[in-house]
């Protein structure tokens, strides 16, 4: 995995391939528990038995193990309408780096119980310990879906077509804009009762394509590949610094993945847009010349030396990929 | 213990001689949230703005005083409850909606905003703000973020830590920062999602970002009445299998409706053994659907009486029903003991036998009204506070059924929050090393232990006896 920096030293590999067990699936209480080793595709395929799932659609798919994909932080379109793990997520067991394990959150949807410490392992790329197991809440598959591609020639017409389609009395579950070296293409998933896509359907005006475009979109990655993050409104001050062809944003949400993110004035130039915009530019991979230069992070979200103290009071003494993170 | 009054007057020129109250007469006011155990702060503080917390938070540490900040103290858990004394931080001065801003679906209040008074505003915009605690026409936001609040609509939009962007929070030693981001990813450890939820413990927050939604263009209420509790919580659990998720799915139990009808007359009917209110939203071809789908399991599970509400004006009576049952539960006794588990759905009719039968043999009436889809349970045990010894009766089934909810594989609360209530029982849900974890947490934002001390970790002095809530009903009269 190439995101975040180098790590200062590197003694020992943990490969949680091992972990892949699935523990306990209650299709009745729409929970799932799981060791941290299971391939997401796998988890999946199990939900798909029950006709649930897991709106969790990470970029560069098949592959990732579940664990993986909450210690990066990495989300897909889903996110539009279902949020993130950190809002399904109902439990996490995590292997401290002294080697006690502890819990947070429990197997219930709703959970007060003591502090919320299972948010602090999403996006921390173990820096805090090892994920070893994770209970969530699942989703009943909807009724019916439909997806529906728009194609133009303009950004600033792409973005409105876009944020017309997101203000739907029932918006898509998924609505992504991608660059190609010829045009805008908007492809938007819309999901519920038939009637219901029927409505929308004719309200949109969009033709209908292959649904399995998600599956194959899933797949995109690259070896230069920056993710953005802005507030949604703000996209207008990012998407028209991206050269053309090789991105796509989820609208939104505010999320631009940017395969093509090789050249070093522009990635500045992009994050700079992005942080004025009160956002971000992360390289998720990058060559290690590019990534040495820029950094790999840009600016943080929260007070430094906070969140260092809190990494400290979990890792004192710098166990886990020191130097990978932000802190 | 007091503070010198030259401490005092310091806290004074801080924020204005007639934003500090320090009169016992007067702090008596501030003893007592919506539970039991009852504790004078040494002063009370109103701030104005965050430079005020600022300067209130840095002399507070400097003098080693403890600081319990304060919204409506609506409460159930006791986190509002000064119990070492020292500050009470109360944010009624700070009760402003900062802004509003429609396109973008977002909110910036300042911490005392009262819930309903946000719905309205953002009702005004075609938007509403979806975590709806009970106690609505009391409680702050900041309370809500403090304990991570609920309601009965978070069974499909989730509770306040899905709709909270950002939090402006003073920490212990006085300095001021952002959590939270309004783009999508952050950049670092997601100290927003430790800080929801903690119960004022971490920090005093001073400005909340909040996430508002479109108002739904279709609702559709539907009441089904049932023979029995048991009857009713099979066709919660079977709706919820059934993968049609409606917004909101409440129970109330026969006790409970005879309540509520007494003082409202909502049309809930006094012959049934519990009632299901539910509650679907989303655009006409959907509800139209979801309806059916869940109307069709409800029949199929039961139901006896089953109607829908015929316009707003109907709805909202049903729910002022729901959302008024505590306080009209003061009918039947005066004094209330409001419990908080959190079961998976399919556990529910076996834990609510369990709940009876604990009532029972505890000779306790006991009324059931709570957000059944969630598995969230509230059994209230409802007593006279002047009976003698009914406190032993009402703590030990109070202590009876949180354990009967643990090992249905549940957890101590679904929303209250822990607490002064619960903080005995941690152990029973989490083991040493999971506290200890906490415990380190708690260390980095406040290594002097003085915010809002004795709350969520048990305490080794106060030995594992459930404390009750004996609020008096009739004084619950906003849930």
């Amino acid at each position: 995995m190439g995101m975040g920096g180098e790590p200062e030293r590197t003694d020992l590999i943990l490969e949680t391939g091992g972990l892949n067990r699935l523990l306990e699936l209650s299709s009745a209480d729409l929970t799932l528990t799981v060791e941290a080793g299971i391939p997401l595709a796998e988890l999946q395929g199990e939900l798909e038995k029950e006709g649930q799932f897991l709106p969790l659609d990470p970029y560069h798919e098949p592959g990732h193990s579940i664990g993986g994909v909450l210690a990066s932080g990495w989300t897909g379109p889903l996110r539009l309408a279902y949020g993130g793990p950190r809002d399904y997520l109902l439990g996490l067991k995590v292997a401290l780096p002294d080697g006690r394990v502890t819990r947070s959150g429990g197997k219930v949807v709703k959970n007060v119980s003591g502090y919320d410490l299972k948010k602090l392992h999403l996006g921390a790329l173990g820096s805090l310990g090892v994920i070893v197991e994770a209970s969530f809440k699942v989703f009943p598959r909807p009724a019916a879906e439909v997806t529906l591609r728009w194609t133009g020639s303009e950004l600033g017409a792409a973005l409105a077509e876009a944020r017309r389609a997101l203000a739907a009395a029932q918006p898509p579950i998924a609505l992504v804009l991608e660059s190609t070296p010829s045009d805008y293409l908007l492809s938007a998933r819309l999901a519920g009762w038939p009637r219901a896509i029927g409505r929308m359907s004719a309200e949109l005006g969009w033709e209908e394509i292959d649904p399995d475009f998600w599956r194959t979109h899933q797949m995109a990655g690259s070896d230069a590949w920056a993710r953005i993050s802005v507030p949604p409104a703000r996209l207008d001050e990012v998407l028209p610094a991206l050269p053309v062809g090789g991105w796509a944003c989820s609208v939104g949400v505010g999320s631009v993945q940017w395969f093509a993110a090789r050249q070093r004035e522009m990635v500045e130039d992009v994050r700079r847009r992005a942080e004025a915009a009160g956002g971000h530019l992360v390289l998720l991979q990058a060559a290690p010349d590019l990534k040495q230069a820029v950094g790999p992070w840009g600016a943080m979200s929260s007070d430094p030396a906070l969140m260092a103290s809190v990494r400290q009071a979990f890792d004192p003494n710098r166990t886990m990929a020191p130097g990978r993170f932000v802190v | 213990m007091a503070l010198a009054p030259r401490l005092i007057a310091e806290f004074q020129s801080l924020v204005g001689r007639e934003n500090v109250v320090d009169s016992p007469h007067d702090l008596r006011i501030f003893e007592r949230d919506a539970s039991i155990t009852p504790a004078v702060p040494d002063l009370v503080v109103l701030p104005r703005t965050r430079q005020e917390v600022q300067g209130v938070m840095r002399l507070a540490a400097a003098h080693g005083v403890p600081v319990v900040p304060r919204g409506a103290g609506t409460g159930l858990s006791g986190g509002a409850v000064a119990l070492e004394h020292g500050i009470a931080l109360q944010f009624t001065r700070m009760r402003s909606i900062l802004a509003i801003d429609r396109a973008a679906g977002t909110a910036m209040l300042e911490p005392g905003v009262v819930n309903a008074d946000l719905q309205r505003a953002a009702a005004r915009r075609g938007l509403f703000y979806a975590p709806d605690p009970s106690s609505q026409n009391a409680c702050t936001i900041g309370g809500n973020v403090a304990e991570n609040s609920g309601g009965p609509h978070c069974l499909f939009y989730g509770v306040t830590a899905n709709h909270v962007l950002g939090v402006e929070v003073v920490l212990a030693d006085g300095r001021c920062l952002w959590l939270g981001e309004e783009g999508p990813d952050r950049v670092g450890l997601d100290l927003l999602g430790a800080m929801v939820g903690s119960e004022g413990t971490l920090g005093v927050v001073t400005r909340i970002q909040v996430r508002l939604l479109p108002l739904p263009e279709s609702v559709i209420t539907i009441m089904a009445a049932f023979a029995s509790i048991e009857e009713a919580s099979h066709a919660v659990s079977a709706v919820i299998a059934g993968g049609v998720i409606p917004v909101a799915l409440e129970m109330m139990d026969r006790t409970t409706i005879g309540a509520v009808e007494a003082h409202y007359k909502a049309g809930y009917p006094t012959d049934a053994g519990a009632v299901l209110l539910t509650e679907i939203q989303g655009i006409r071809e959907s509800t139209a659907e979801v309806a059916a789908v869940i109307e069709a399991t409800l029949r199929s599970h039961g139901t006896s009486q089953l109607r829908v509400a015929g316009d707003a004006a109907e709805r909202d009576l049903l729910w002022a029903g729901r959302k008024g049952a505590i306080g009209a539960l003061g009918h039947i006794k005066p004094n209330y003991y409001l419990h908080d588990g959190v079961v998976p759905r399919t556990r529910l009719p076996g834990v609510l036998r369990d709940v009876g039968e604990i009532a029972r043999r505890h000779r306790l009436p006991v009324a059931n009204v709570f957000h059944a889809g969630d598995g969230n349970l509230h059994p209230n045990l409802l007593f006279d506070l002047r009976e003698p010894g009914i406190m032993e009766r009402v703590e030990s089934a109070g202590e009876e059924m949180m354990w009967a909810v643990v090992e249905a594989g549940g957890t101590l609360s679904g929303e209250h929050g822990i607490g002064i209530e619960k903080n005995a029982f941690m152990p029973w849900i989490f083991s040493p090393d999971d506290l200890e974890a906490m415990r380190a947490l708690k260390d980095v934002f406040d290594p002097q232990g003085r915010l809002n001390p004795g709350k969520i970790f048990p305490d080794p002095e106060r030995p594992p006896r459930l404390r009750a809530h004996i609020g008096t009903a009739s004084e619950a009269n906003w849930w």
